[in-house]
């Protein structure tokens, strides 16, 4: 291949060079955009670029990207998972109950609350798992499915109430969403815990593998063996997990659990695995990529919030970020597949 | 989790009791059941009605006027004796409102009023001009009538929403030494404000104070300042929610407005037994009740949107 590349012109190598360049721009788009943000918002923002800001940032991002991580599985496997901001009202309502009604089967207390309410999500989580999985339901009727019945169980539970003041009946559990340490806000940390561990499994397990596989295609993963419905299953158990976490941080962090918590949530972690590049379709995409989605959400918002630009045009700009990013990805794709050649010549591996 | 099973399915029998059919039956239309304003309202209309022989309904349209439009067809359909209705916009009920009343049911419009006279056959309204004036007042003497504050409004495309804040900015516009430095949009949600406060506070550290639309989005602000070790930070609200009287009682927060949710819902069901055995409710078509300010001194008095002494 050198003797190849030696024949090339020198314009010839300037196109090249230029058209590498462009995409590995577009394959970075999201952590330019959100470097962007960050640079145009603490410019223009006073008191946006402090450590004191940015850790609150981080903890208003964590909401979304926790849900974003669990659902880059489940849309990496060709599925997706519109339950889970029912189950971040669900998860929060059931902690909210046992913290209150210490009557129950479990211990009282911060534990209870947790294992109760991971518990009930990752049932539904289950349940996803099986009706896409085993009963070859659509992953988007199924997961429709749920977060009306989720929605609905969380309202049942106390009547359509809040259930408030839960720091006073257990202290601890403030402390979930509240601490700190090393100056850090416990979501965040918490965060950071799932992504590390959701990238390494991502890239460096079979199980990581076999998501990317069924996703690319589900045929082809079969009959490689792969068990497709477990590997579902679990996508779908990981990410009600994840909606189960998000409830009892916001619990936490309000202190009251009320039913309508988490409304369009789903969206908004559908919104952040998009932006960082993931395929609706399956098959491709990170974890990585969905984190600097989250971020790219969660600076804009917040830092349109500092401005005090009105609601109403940040939902706008909200939407054109989104469709931009999709547009972008589509963009990419085909001046991939037309550089494809002509990068194969001078380098064989980047077509890999 | 095995006590919860049963307890879920009671509460889902609980929903539907007292379905005797002889009855006549009210078809009771708020807002949102999560709501602890509109569910106290509906809750009382419903508790009161039976008590005066009535079945009752109680649906919620979500602030969505295509769902409230289906909710009346059923209402009508099913042969309702009349209709309570907490409406879904001020412009956008009145033809659901006139379809009713075309179809023989008198329609008693609760809380908010709708653009039009005559067709409703009572519009019971919380006063919420007065309400803000009053709340606001308290405000501005709890801050001193001096500093920068925040506001945190409604769902803005709401009536109430803009109701409110025009009532806010009519007394603290006329203070100059008290000035608002930022206004954002909570959409009436607890943690939607959580999270605004903890962002507003990062541009405008030094508040004296946050102005809330809304009973929630107070929760959630006094949340926040609580979460930035902030302190002397006066936060109002507005609804009188219990949850809200408790932390005032608690020092959280200063002030709130209490729409007299349940005196409304009874004098509706009132006129509801008046005008079917007479004709007419023998009062003007709009009426309109005054709002309490709660403060820390009669925090006591109130109970579930309710002065108990």
């Amino acid at each position: 291949m050198n003797s190849v590349a030696s024949t090339l012109t020198t314009s010839d190598r300037l196109a090249n060079r230029g058209a590498r360049l462009a995409l590995i721009l577009l394959r970075s788009r999201a952590i330019l955009v959100l470097a962007l943000l960050l640079i145009l918002f603490s410019i223009l923002a006073p008191n946006f670029f402090t450590a004191n800001n940015l850790s609150i940032l981080s903890k208003h991002v964590a909401i979304s990207a926790i849900l974003a991580i669990g659902m880059t599985f489940v849309i990496l496997a060709g599925g997706i998972d519109l339950s889970v901001g029912s189950l971040a009202g669900l998860g929060g309502m059931v902690a909210g109950y046992s913290i209150l009604h210490p009557l129950g089967p479990l211990p009282a207390g911060i534990f209870a609350a947790i294992v109760a309410a991971l518990a009930v999500c990752l049932l539904v989580g289950a349940l996803n798992g099986w009706l896409v999985s085993r009963a070859g339901v659509a992953p988007f009727i199924a997961t429709l499915g749920t977060l009306y019945i989720a929605r609905g169980a969380a309202l049942l539970l106390s009547d359509g109430k809040t259930f408030p003041n839960l720091a006073a009946a257990s202290p601890s559990f403030a402390a979930l969403g509240q601490s700190f340490l090393l100056h850090i806000p416990a979501p965040v940390w918490l965060m950071f815990a799932l992504y590390a561990v959701a990238a390494f499994v991502a890239s460096k397990t079979p199980f990581g593998r076999h998501v990317y596989a069924i996703g690319g295609n589900e045929r082809a993963a079969r009959l490689a063996g792969i068990r497709v419905p477990r590997v579902r299953l679990i996508t779908y158990l990981f990410s009600a997990l994840c909606g189960g976490l998000v409830g009892l941080i916001i619990a936490s962090q309000l202190e009251a659990a009320h039913p309508a918590t988490g409304e369009s949530f789903e969206l908004n972690a559908i919104a952040a695995v998009v932006l960082g590049g993931t395929s609706l379709a399956g098959g491709r995409g990170s974890v990585t990529g969905s984190l600097i989605g989250a971020f790219v959400i969660g600076v804009l918002a917040d830092g349109l919030v500092m401005l005090g630009v009105s609601e109403f045009w940040q939902i706008v700009i909200k939407g054109v970020v989104i469709v931009l990013a999709v547009a972008i990805d589509q963009f990419q794709t085909r001046l991939q597949a037309r550089l494809l050649p002509f990068l194969l010549r001078s380098n064989p591996e980047a077509g890999a | 989790m095995r006590a919860r099973g049963p307890l879920a399915l009671l509460l889902l029998f609980a929903g539907c009791h007292r379905t005797d059919l002889s009855r006549p039956l009210i078809a009771i239309i708020v807002p949102s059941q999560d709501n602890p304003y509109f569910k106290a309202e509906g809750d009382a209309a419903a508790a009161y009605a039976q008590e005066v022989g009535f079945r009752t309904r109680v649906d919620a349209h979500n602030d969505d006027a295509y769902r409230q439009d289906n909710l009346i067809d059923a209402a009508i359909a099913s042969g309702a004796k009349a209709i309570i209705l907490d409406n879904a916009g001020a412009d956008s009920s009145i033809s659901a409102v006139r379809r009713a009343t075309n179809s023989g049911i008198p329609v008693f419009l609760i809380d908010r009023e709708i653009q039009a006279t005559g067709i409703a056959k009572a519009q019971i309204i919380a006063d919420n001009h007065q309400g803000s004036r009053i709340v606001a007042e308290e405000f501005a003497r709890a801050t001193g009538h001096h500093g920068e504050y925040v506001e945190l409004l409604g769902r803005e495309s709401d009536t109430n929403a803009q109701i409110r804040t025009a009532g806010f900015h009519e007394v603290l516009d006329k203070i100059p030494t008290l000035k608002r430095v930022a206004a954002q949009s909570a959409n009436w949600s607890q943690s939607e404000a959580f999270q605004k406060t903890e962002t507003m506070l990062q541009s405008h550290g030094d508040i004296a104070g946050i102005i809330a639309g809304n009973d929630t989005m107070a929760l959630g602000a006094a949340a926040a300042v609580k979460s930035a070790g902030k302190r002397n930070i006066v936060i109002t609200g507005f609804d009188g929610s219990p949850d809200v009287v408790a932390a005032i009682q608690s020092g959280e927060i200063a002030a709130t407005s209490l729409q007299p949710a349940v005196v409304i819902a009874r004098l509706a069901v009132d006129e509801v037994v008046t005008f079917l055995h007479t004709g007419s409710t023998g009062k003007p078509e709009k009426q309109v009740i005054l709002c309490d300010l709660v403060t820390r001194t009669n925090a006591a008095d109130y109970r579930n949107f309710e002065k108990i002494r």
